[in-house]
């Protein structure tokens, strides 16, 4: 790690010896500001100016080389300069002061167009005077100057991301095209998340398992690539370029290929119902993940085993009860978390849920098609012919609404449940074209070209309802059948009745419950309960620590297109460390002087971006230390130092100081 | 009561991506405000250290412009909350010293935010000039 | 932009990727793969990088001021020192190297007949000028001249020659400060290597003179959402929001929200995807301006549903906003220039309704911004039946193109938002270094990514062409 270097106090300093150079901007500045009394005022004050010229044009070829050929010629150690904003033309003299030989830091660039000339134009004398006092303060700021260099800490080129799903592997495949090492960690025994239950996705059709299984294939041809499953972090320490993870796989307890898996499984006695398929499906003890798993292996469900040995007697030793843990601690650059949502799960007689046999979920739904044997759609026993989306369940809902005790209402719109449900609606239409399908909604949120599947599902014979929200339709159940009562405007307001088949509650996405992970990372949480950006609109994919990023749906509900391009975008920013061996990091840092720091650990508590803690520093004892890897360089823990041992490279207290002196300087006469 | 022709000095206090192009943009706009307003820009107004202010009263000026970022700050979030903590404890320092704290003032100003600027530094100019000069106490 | 290098080299300039169209999504794409070590062409057509946001006043849902979120990523962008940026210029030629996979191209730097390297901005041409025309980037609120500077915030502030329009008087001539006024320009083209191309070309607004009932550009308080924008922003023409028609300050405000969005009568079915939100945001910077004023949005549904959305609408609703369900059919003007708006009412008695308003925003929706399918020579860019840039394979790699090595970010392959634009352009980037590094591979040539250069990257080839 660089540090920045100070001079130490009694240390013989040369002295300074500067160039000032006033521009006029072809008038711009000279018309209203004297810049030849400017030129002047400032080199008879003060005896180290040694140069201080009015130019035509400061930022001209022919003025920048004479800048360089006085600093050479005249020895200058500092320049400064007048002209326009700093955002316009700082960046030229600094590099002008470099082609001199000079430390680019040692100058200032004094704003007296945008700040003096042309404010002021009704007021030349106070143009002047202003101008004065700016360049006073810019000389002020160079005579305690100090050189500072670009900041350099080293750089793993390697990334970790946490989370399977289909943003996961898109991130990982990005990076990994990249030439970057990545390792992939999830928890769940299989890949592909969520994606992998859907039976058909919008807009294309395509099954869910069939997109993950195509990102997989990709990723088995990347070496880059290692992949953990059934595994989690469980220790992370660092910061960026140099991050350290613990990651903990867990066994599986089947450590060997056998051709007798499928006759293992059958003889394993425990069943239980699949949540891959919502509990539709059962599995046993021993079984194989729904997704695609590496290593390619089924598992033992220790808490369900009843250590029959059934599978044992089939497996010999591929089996092996006494796998322990194995902990692995990776080094890598960046971290990007992409561990996903969870559906929203009614209560308890939520529009019936749980209680009515016919209501069920939309993902509940979706796995249920997947099963249909091609002669009818049937459910509970019975054929469904007409069916109810109810939009919204978990989504939107007023402040005390929630129905989890305890969580606050998810207020928030899921945003891909809309055009899922009507996508689902013309894959019902399609395959059991006879079904009746009714939608009751609050707004159809078909946004872009998503609005074209909803023109297309009301052709196809869907029927949508709205609905308000003071009025939400009502599930009861009445002689064995299922109701959906709702008053709409399209049914005069009168509360009208239907009986359907079946029931299906359009559910959001909810946060992940993840609090380990979250604690461990120090993940940010919104309002919403999904991670928070660093900035909603122009940082979506960043945290406020640098090299850790969020990704898909963990940040937000998305749809599948988006997730993929949040995954890309995470192993773009992620790209940005892990392609260099060496960060270069900007040198206006915070620094601390520990023989000042009295250790209150005001600026650990102030800063934005823990980048300070208090560590031993050899003869100084626990003092203050700054991260300057992870510092940005706002200055927040500048203002609370009860010391002043804390302070920002190329901005120190004695140079504000000093140019607020400066700037307060009365002019003689005034 | 003011001192006769007295010419009340103004620091302003500025930050680098946000309210410094914003009062540039009032430059660029030919909008006027009094000259005698003078411009320091720090990296974020959280960085302000109350004793600055105070430093500030003691070199000459007669009142203080924190033009800060509001919501829109590039390094922090809460932003406003920690500047107004620092303005909070600058208020007492101020008091501490015999300074009427009102001749300190803070105010949001967007990178475009021109006429909002001009009017802030003219209203704290007017109302200083009423206040005249800082006394030092025991003065 | 790179200061003061001017000399051209001897030959072809190599970049690691073109970027085209230097809007949010193309400085967010030029910008990430700049800090990854890629040297990147970025070649804009107008004469300033930032785009439409740059020139919006706020954004929702958290009303951050446009120009100071915008402002970091045009400074950034020109500062990039693996980032070359060329504004006023357009690729005309683009071919693919089915050799090695990479792309071959030229572009034409317009002439501004502005040396950019003496103009400083001042704006002192402006003022001598005396040709006085609607401003493009005030959508005609304001005026410009026939040169001028394009906005104060523009990046790079220069100036801008516009020669269709020039009387040629000398007037600017004279007074320019810098001597930096050159009549004789010529457009200078420009040759190019690159590994990859990503598209950023964005979008344009929906001709809503198109929707005849609406009649904009006949009745002057029918305002589009653009103008409304600018009137809203702290930048803006008024210090107030005034009505065209007399300068009065409206009191009673409609939204038409899907003006030009689904709408099988104006040939764009689909939704504009930003509307929505835009309407409720400048809803409630009306509400800001003039707080006691009415502000009616009549909408079909309400379509809130990225990140912060739905609670935006929740806080626009209780802030008194009316929001009435139904499309608006037909306008009629009053005497005193107020509106009459006849629309639907799904929710109200008799499913329809008629009300009166001082002032009438259209929402206008997006289409695709034409033109960048025909500089590809010997391969088909394929668009969608709208003309947006059609996407290979969405739910693979969402980034690609029908072309191997070109990749679309931001608005060229549909309406989206600002988060969303970023988060493609992003992806882009990614996907194109994965590109190029992978054809590198294949061809043998050096893999890996040279870091950084100190040095800033040379302009590109120069060769004068003839004139128009």
């Amino acid at each position: 790690m660089a540090k920045v270097v100070l001079d130490k106090p009694g240390e013989a300093k040369e002295p300074a010896r500067i160039g000032v150079y006033v521009c006029h901007c072809g008038g711009n500045i000279s018309d209203y500001v004297d810049v030849a009394k400017v030129a002047e005022t400032v080199a008879k004050e003060d005896g180290s100016v040694v140069v201080s010229k009015h130019l035509m044009f400061d930022c001209s070829d022919v003025a920048q080389q004479e800048m360089i050929d006085d600093i050479q010629k005249l020895k200058l150690n500092r320049l400064v300069t007048a002209a326009c904003s700093p955002k316009l033309h700082e960046a030229t003299f600094r590099a002008a002061a470099k082609r001199a030989g000079l430390n680019q830091y040692l100058t200032y660039h004094a704003n007296i167009r945008e700040q003096s000339s042309w404010p002021h134009s009704d007021d030349p004398h106070g143009a002047t005077e202003k101008a004065t006092s700016h360049v006073r303060s810019g000389i002020a700021y160079v005579k305690s100057a100090q050189p500072l260099d670009v900041l350099r800490s080293e750089s793993t080129q390697s990334v970790m991301v946490v989370g399977g799903g289909v943003t996961g592997l898109r991130a990982a495949l990005d990076l990994a095209r990249m030439n970057v090492r990545v390792y992939l960690v999830e928890k769940a025994p299989y890949l592909g998340g969520h994606v992998a239950e859907l039976a058909s996705t919008y807009p294309l059709g395509e099954k869910g398992i069939a997109i993950v299984q195509r990102l997989v294939s990709e990723i088995q041809e990347q070496p880059n690539i290692t992949v953990f499953t059934n595994a989690e972090l469980v220790s992370f320490k660092g910061y960026v370029g140099k991050f350290s993870v613990t990651v903990r796989m867990n066994p599986r307890y089947v450590v060997d290929r056998s051709p007798r898996f499928a006759e293992a499984i059958e003889a394993c006695p425990v069943q239980v119902p699949e949540e891959f398929d919502h509990g539709l499906t059962v599995r046993k003890a021993i079984y194989w993940p729904r997704g695609p798993t590496v290593p390619h292996l089924p598992l033992i469900d220790l808490g369900l085993c009843t250590r029959c040995g059934a599978c044992e007697r089939l497996l010999g030793k591929a089996v092996r009860f006494d796998q322990p843990p194995e902990n692995l601690e990776l080094q890598v650059g960046s971290v990007i978390v992409s561990t996903g949502f969870e559906d929203y799960t009614p209560a308890l007689g939520e529009y019936g849920y749980g209680e009515i046999p016919d209501v069920v979920t939309l993902p509940e739904f979706e796995r249920m098609l997947e099963f249909g044997d091609g002669s009818g759609l049937r459910h509970n026993g019975h054929a469904v012919g007409s069916i109810a989306y109810l939009y919204c369940v978990g989504s939107r809902q007023k402040p005390g609404e929630a129905t989890t005790p305890g969580s606050p209402a998810h207020a928030y719109c899921s945003r891909f449940c809309c055009n899922a449900t009507i996508h689902n609606a013309l894959d019902v239409s399609g395959r059991y074209p006879d079904v009746r399908l009714y939608h009751f909604y609050r707004d159809i949120r078909t946004y872009g070209r998503n609005e074209l599947l909803y023109e297309k599902a009301g052709r196809a014979g869907s029927i949508f309802v709205r609905y308000t929200e003071d009025h939400p339709p009502v599930v009861s159940q009445r002689d064995g059948t299922a109701h959906v009562t709702v008053q709409a405007s399209i049914l005069q307001n009168e509360a009208v009745d239907f009986p359907v088949d079946l029931v299906v509650l359009v559910t959001g996405m909810v946060s992940r419950e993840n609090r380990s992970l979250n604690e461990m990372l120090s993940l940010p949480i919104g309002p919403d309960g999904f991670y928070r950006e660093v900035h909603q609109k122009l940082r979506p994919v960043e945290t406020n620590t640098a090299g850790l990023l969020i990704a898909g749906t963990a940040q937000a509900p998305k749809d599948i297109r988006e997730t993929l391009y949040s995954g890309s975008a995470a192993a773009a920013k992620a790209a940005t460390f892990a392609l260099k061996k060496e960060l270069e990091l900007e040198p206006f840092v915070a620094f601390v002087d520990p023989a000042r720091c009295s250790a209150s650990g005001k600026c650990v508590a102030e800063c934005p971006y823990g980048a300070i803690e208090l560590r031993e520093q050899g003869d100084f004892g626990k003092k203050a230390w700054v991260n300057s890897a992870v510092c940005k360089g706002c200055g927040a823990c500048v203002a609370v130092c009860p010391t002043e041992a804390i302070q920002r490279a190329g901005f120190s207290n004695d140079q504000i100081r000093d140019m607020i002196r400066a700037l307060g300087v009365a002019e003689e006469g005034a | 009561m003011a001192a006769a022709g007295f010419e009340p000095r103004i620091l302003v206090l500025s930050t680098n991506a946000i309210s410094d192009p914003g009062i540039d943009y009032a430059g660029s706009g030919h909008v006027h405000y009094p000259a005698a307003a003078r411009v320091l820009r720090f990296p974020c107004s959280s960085m302000i250290r109350p004793e600055f202010i105070l430093h500030a009263f003691r070199s000459g000026f007669s009142g203080v412009l924190i033009a800060a970022d509001g919501g829109d700050c590039p390094y922090l979030r809460d932003c406003p909350e920690r500047t107004s903590r620092r303005i909070n404890d600058a208020y007492a320092l101020l008091k501490a010293n015999g300074i009427d704290p009102s001749r300190l003032r803070m105010s949001g100003i967007c990178s475009v935010c021109s006429e909002a600027f001009a009017k802030h530094v003219k209203s704290l100019y007017e109302a200083v000039q009423k206040l005249g000069p800082v006394v030092p106490p025991g003065a | 932009m790179v200061e003061a290098v001017t000399v051209a080299p001897k030959t072809a300039e190599h970049y690691d990727v073109l970027v085209v169209g230097a809007g949010i999504a193309g400085m967010e794409a030029s910008l990430t793969l700049g800090d990854m070590g890629m040297k990147v062409l970025l070649v804009e057509k107008s004469p300033t990088i930032g785009g439409r946001l740059l020139l919006l006043s706020k954004v929702f849902p958290t009303l951050d001021c446009a120009s100071c979120i915008s402002g970091t990523k045009t400074s950034g962008t020109s500062h990039h020192p693996n980032v070359t940026m060329m504004t006023y210029s357009e690729v005309s030629e683009i071919r693919r190297n089915d050799k090695d996979g990479s792309f071959s191209l030229r572009y034409v730097e317009k002439p501004r007949y502005i040396d950019t390297a003496l103009c400083t901005g001042c704006g002192e041409c402006e003022k001598a000028c005396p040709i006085i025309l609607p401003k493009e980037t005030e959508y005609g609120l304001r005026g410009r001249k026939a040169i001028y500077i394009p906005f104060d915030t523009a990046v790079p502030k220069k100036a801008v020659l516009d020669l269709d329009n020039c009387i040629f008087c000398g007037a600017c001539e004279r007074v320019c400060p810098a001597d930096s006024i050159d009549f004789l320009q010529a457009p200078r083209e420009h040759e190019a290597e690159v590994g990859a191309v990503i598209l950023a070309t964005g979008f344009e607004p929906f001709p809503i003179e198109k929707k005849e009932s609406y009649h904009y550009g006949q009745f002057p308080n029918v305002v589009t959402s653009l103008q409304m924008d600018r009137l809203t922003g702290p930048t803006r023409p008024f210090n107030s929001i005034l009505r065209p028609s007399d300068g009065k300050e409206p009191s009673n405000i409609a939204y038409a929200l899907c003006a030009g969005s689904r709408d099988k009568t104006v040939g764009n079915l689909r939704c504009s995807q930003v509307c929505c939100m835009y309407s409720m945001k400048q809803a409630q910077l009306i509400l800001g301006t003039l707080p006691a004023a009415d502000v009616t949005l009549y909408y079909m549904d309400i379509r809130a549903y990225g990140k912060g959305f739905e609670e935006f609408y929740q806080q626009t609703k209780a802030m008194g906003v009316k929001f009435v369900r139904g499309r608006v059919a037909q306008v009629e003007e009053e005497k005193n220039g107020d509106l009459t708006v006849y629309h639907e009412d799904t929710e109200g008695p008799g499913g329809k309704g008629k009300s009166t308003h001082d002032l009438l925003v259209l929402s206008v929706g997006l289409l695709p911004m034409r033109g960048i399918e025909k500089v590809f020579k010997n391969a088909t860019l394929e668009l969608d039946e709208m003309g947006w840039v059609k996407l290979r394979d969405e739910t693979r790699s969402p980034s690609e193109t029908s072309i191997d090595g070109v990749f679309s970010a931001g608005t060229a392959s549909g309406p989206k938002d600002v988060p969303d634009s970023i988060a493609e352009a992003a992806s882009a980037a990614a996907q194109a270094v994965g590109y190029v590094l992978s054809w590198r591979e294949k061809t043998g040539a050096a893999v890996g990514i040279p870091l950084p250069k100190s040095m800033p990257v040379p302009m590109p080839q120069a060769v004068e062409v003839a004139a128009k």
